[in-house]
């Protein structure tokens, strides 16, 4: 029961990380990135490959590239910093003004290139087989834990990480960058005609939800010790989507309650449940189920499916009076 | 260095490829041009064709039916779900963005349903095997130009319906601007019944000739496809069938020689990179085909 | 008494180069939509501060011309130089940063935005809007953000609209929105100020309101291109009138001595 609950707990911890670096890119900047999952994708094969040491000897059953084998925390940053890297390149299709639904398939697609890219090239990451074996964090420093005690570690420490990030993006959801991002979403044009760049907005958007899509990978993999191909299909890009939109885009603690209603209660309680029909018909199942799911999120959600909640600006223009007294005899009096 | 034989040689590989590809291609852009929705369960019809030849082969019906139930069943499920689901979203004012994700939604829903009745297994399937021809530096089997021909038949056929029909001239112009057509007595439900229909039936169609060509048949059959097909749709532009056949060669040939030079995993994602190349560099692209619609014709 | 009408004159007056550039000089400009030429080789030059009135009959190629020098319409041919600055292919948020605003025929205000907001959000050079000051803030960035804020409060002063401070522009009237627009360009620092239709759907009192808002910004040293359809407008608040019609300059002078202009008559009858 122990294992359970901590296990429970990483997989929460890392599914709202990826809700929220998806919920940053697709509701505050409003990029349909349909191809999310790649990008946790390549943290945790970055992760991995800096850590397994060489593809050869104890690890010569299994091919890939880099082979270093670097110590805690490095891979977690490596990770971060890959799904960043990724994100730079994806992420020219961001910045493009296309129709919505287009520039939602271009990245559906490059979802599915990339799959079928990384299982057909052996060498890169040992296909679809994937990567076995990657040694987990502080194993040798941390070798007197038991099992349990280990995973309890883990778990405590992805909370920490969980936390450390929802503290940044709150900072940063409160900033004046965050604003002119809102604003580019209503009116791009007229964000662009008062000067800012919205092209460059959305990029860098982009890139910090790679870079903690990334580091979300990083810590699953450093947990589950494999990663392969079937593990981040196309589909999985929606069960996190269905998590944010069902709590409610763009609310940080929303997005929360819905992965924690789609990932935890749906996904992964029912995957202790006793096996029927045959090994994987659950999985099927629930795929399934997550498809009707969606279209019952996008039949009950009223109009404007990214409903926002309104932010107080009350807050700062209003505390302004009290430090802040005009000049007497500037301006007509308020209207 | 690749020889300029084996280079030459994945050109006629390219051709046969875009055959494929330029099927399937034609009924996602018809489609997609009529309603303006960017159906990504186009991918699963392919699989639901192909599994449907599949289930009818092992019962050994006989070749004609292995081939006419593709379609059929194309056709079938994907008017099913353009009458319920497409419709349902569309009659509460839906814009094309919600439709692809209502789409999307229907295409685990599909895909997921073909994966548990199939068990997850991949399946193999027997078609009867012809002779290859050499010409040149090409190499040709029977079937693969049995696949060229029939491409030009189903262009030659939609052009001739697309042009010489009354139906088929409705069509076009339901294309263009569907509030006028509309307006002009088009009639509207007969040619979105036949537009479902008809790119059903070239989805199951393209799924078969693709299994056939790939002799292997699993619930991710369509998927994989569905990159060439869709890039080739949008690269040609939405509800033109030339457009699609032109696109279609020219990923297919990129494709192969790509595949012959660098290995077959990079060969769609070449593709991919001519699509994401000329929607970068052409601006008049990015806003997509001039007027940017936001409402979909169910 | 410095109101942010004074930020215009922060021009160098002294420098005698910068009292002889011109503040807009288009030179025949071409703009292409698809096979149609919205404007066939347009010029048009502003030396000092002054209002000049766009006038002409629909599809005349007003807009498309404020578009080629807003930045929103590529330039197919001639040339856009805004104080010196050769501005005919760069993006329109290079020019934003040169001082080039404008206004859009639908009032562009951010819905879900307060009006506050609205104005924040337009402090081009604003220290806020860079994502890496909104990791590791510093002095400077908060003394810049209080500075924007007071020229935001003090914007709102001026234009009178301080009650409507926190008020979500989705619930604003139209002449509130173009108030909130205008404000908006103030606070970029405009050299030139493009509206593009302001008036429509206006109530009366607040165009008034508009028209005197106008006055003041060409007095603090800004030039403003305002396209109307209203000739009472034009006719009251502009120094100039600029007259096109099927994407060409017909006439450039005085409101009386453009009216009496038999072809300019013709161009709006046909």
């Amino acid at each position: 029961m122990s294992y359970y609950l901590s296990t429970i707990v990483v997989y929460f911890g890392v599914d709202v990380l990826a809700a929220w670096a998806l919920n940053i890119q697709f509701g505050w900047a409003g990029v349909p990135n349909f191809a999310f999952i790649i990008f946790q994708a390549i943290g945790a094969y970055a992760a991995a490959v800096v850590s397994l040491g060489p593809d050869s000897g104890a690890n010569s059953f299994q091919r890939y590239i880099v082979g270093a084998n670097l110590p805690f925390p490095l891979p977690l940053l490596v990770a971060g910093v890959a799904g960043g890297a990724l994100a730079l390149i994806v992420g020219v299709i961001a910045t493009l003004r296309l129709r919505r639904d287009y520039q939602a398939a271009v990245f559906l697609l490059i979802a599915l290139i990339a799959s079928q890219v990384v299982s057909g090239d052996v060498g890169l990451f040992n296909g679809s087989n994937g990567l076995a074996a990657v040694p987990q964090p502080l194993a040798g420093a941390l070798s007197s834990l038991s099992l349990g005690q280990y995973q309890w570690a883990y778990a405590g420490f992805t909370t920490v990480v969980t936390v450390a990030v929802l503290l940044v993006i709150r900072r940063i959801g409160r900033s004046g960058w965050q604003r002119a991002l809102r604003a580019s979403r209503d009116d791009e044009a007229a964000a662009g005609a008062l000067g800012l760049n919205v092209a460059a907005m959305r990029m860098q958007v982009f890139v910090v939800g790679g870079v903690i899509a990334g580091l979300s990978g990083g810590l699953l993999v450093g947990f589950i010790t494999a990663w392969s191909p079937g593990g981040w299909g196309y589909a999985e890009t929606f069960a996190i989507l269905t998590g944010v939109i069902l709590g409610g885009v763009s609310n940080d603690w929303g997005v929360l309650l819905g992965t924690f209603l789609v990932q935890i209660v749906f996904i992964e309680v029912p995957s202790f449940l006793p096996e029927f029909g045959y090994p994987g018909l659950i999985d099927k199942l629930e795929w399934i189920v997550i498809g009707f799911m969606w279209l019952a999120v996008l039949i009950l959600r009223p109009r404007g499916i990214i409903p926002e909640r309104r932010y107080r600006a009350k807050l700062e223009s209003g505390a302004e009076d009290a430090r802040y007294k005009l000049p007497a005899g500037v301006g007509v009096g308020g209207s | 260095m690749v020889s300029g034989s084996i280079v030459l040689q994945s050109i006629g590989f390219g051709v046969v490829t875009a055959a494929i590809v330029a099927i399937g291609a034609m009924g996602f852009t018809l489609q997609f041009g009529v309603t303006n929705i960017l159906n990504i369960s186009y991918g699963n019809i392919l699989t639901v064709g192909a599994f449907a030849s599949l289930i009818v082969e092992n019962n050994h019906l006989g070749l004609a039916p292995t081939i006419i139930v593709a379609p059929i069943a194309g056709a079938v499920v994907t008017f099913v779900l353009a009458r319920t689901v497409f419709a349902l979203f569309a009659r509460r004012q839906a814009g094309t963005f919600e439709l692809i994700m209502v789409s999307l939604a229907s295409s685990l829903i599909i895909q997921y349903s073909i994966d548990a009745a199939a068990q997850g297994q991949t399946f193999s399937f027997t078609f009867p095997a012809g002779k290859t021809l050499h010409t040149g530096p090409f190499v040709f089997t029977t079937e693969s130009l049995a696949l060229i021909g029939l491409a030009i038949v189903v262009y030659a056929l939609l052009m001739a319906a697309l042009h010489l029909t009354r139906i088929g001239k409705a069509l076009r112009a339901l294309s263009v601007d569907p509030k006028l057509a509309r307006a002009c007595g088009v009639p509207m439900r007969r040619i979105l019944n036949l537009t479902w229909l008809v790119s059903g039936a070239l989805a199951g169609l393209a799924g078969l000739i693709y299994v056939s060509n790939d002799l292997t048949v699993s619930a991710n059959a369509g998927l994989d496809f569905l990159v060439l097909v869709v890039a080739a749709a949008l690269l040609g532009g939405a509800g033109s069938p030339t457009g699609a056949v032109i696109a279609a060669l020219v990923v297919g040939i990129t494709t192969e020689v790509v595949a012959a030079i660098g290995g077959s995993y990079y060969s769609q994602a070449a593709g991919l990179g001519i699509l994401a190349v000329v929607l970068i560099a052409r601006p008049s692209s990015r806003t997509i085909f001039g007027a940017t619609r936001d409402e979909v014709t169910v | 008494m410095s109101t942010v009408f004074d930020r215009g004159q922060e021009q160098p007056k002294g420098d005698a180069a910068a009292a002889e550039r011109t503040l807009l000089d288009v030179l025949d400009v071409r703009v292409r939509y698809g096979g149609v030429e919205a404007v066939s080789g347009a010029s048009l030059q502003i030396l000092a501060p002054q209002i000049v009135g766009l006038i002409g009959p629909n599809g005349a190629g007003k807009s498309s011309l404020l578009a080629a020098i807003g930045g929103q319409a590529p330039v197919a041919g001639g040339t856009v130089v805004v104080d010196g600055h050769e501005v005919t292919k760069q993006p329109a948020y290079k020019r934003a940063r040169l001082g080039i605003v404008r206004t859009f025929q639908t009032a562009s205000v951010f819905e879900r935005l307060t009006v506050f907001e609205n104005l924040m959000v337009a402090g081009v050079g604003h220290p806020g809007a860079s994502l890496t000051r909104a990791f590791f803030p510093s002095a400077a960035l908060g003394a810049a953000a209080e500075t924007a804020r007071v020229e935001a409060l003090r914007v709102l002063e001026e234009l009178d609209i301080t009650g409507m401070r926190d008020t979500y522009c989705s619930d604003l009237s139209g002449g509130q929105r173009r108030l909130v627009e205008i404000g908006r360009c103030l606070m970029c620092s405009p050299r030139l100020l493009l509206l593009d239709e302001p008036m429509v759907g206006v109530a009366p009192h607040l165009v008034r309101r508009i028209g005197e808002t106008c006055l003041r910004i060409r007095d603090s040293g800004v030039a403003i291109v305002i396209v109307e359809h209203a000739l009472e407008v034009i006719e009251e608040f502009c120094d100039r009138v600029v007259v096109m019609a099927f994407g060409e300059v017909l006439d450039d002078g005085s409101y009386e001595d453009v009216m009496k202009n038999g072809s300019v008559r013709d161009a709006y009858l046909a």
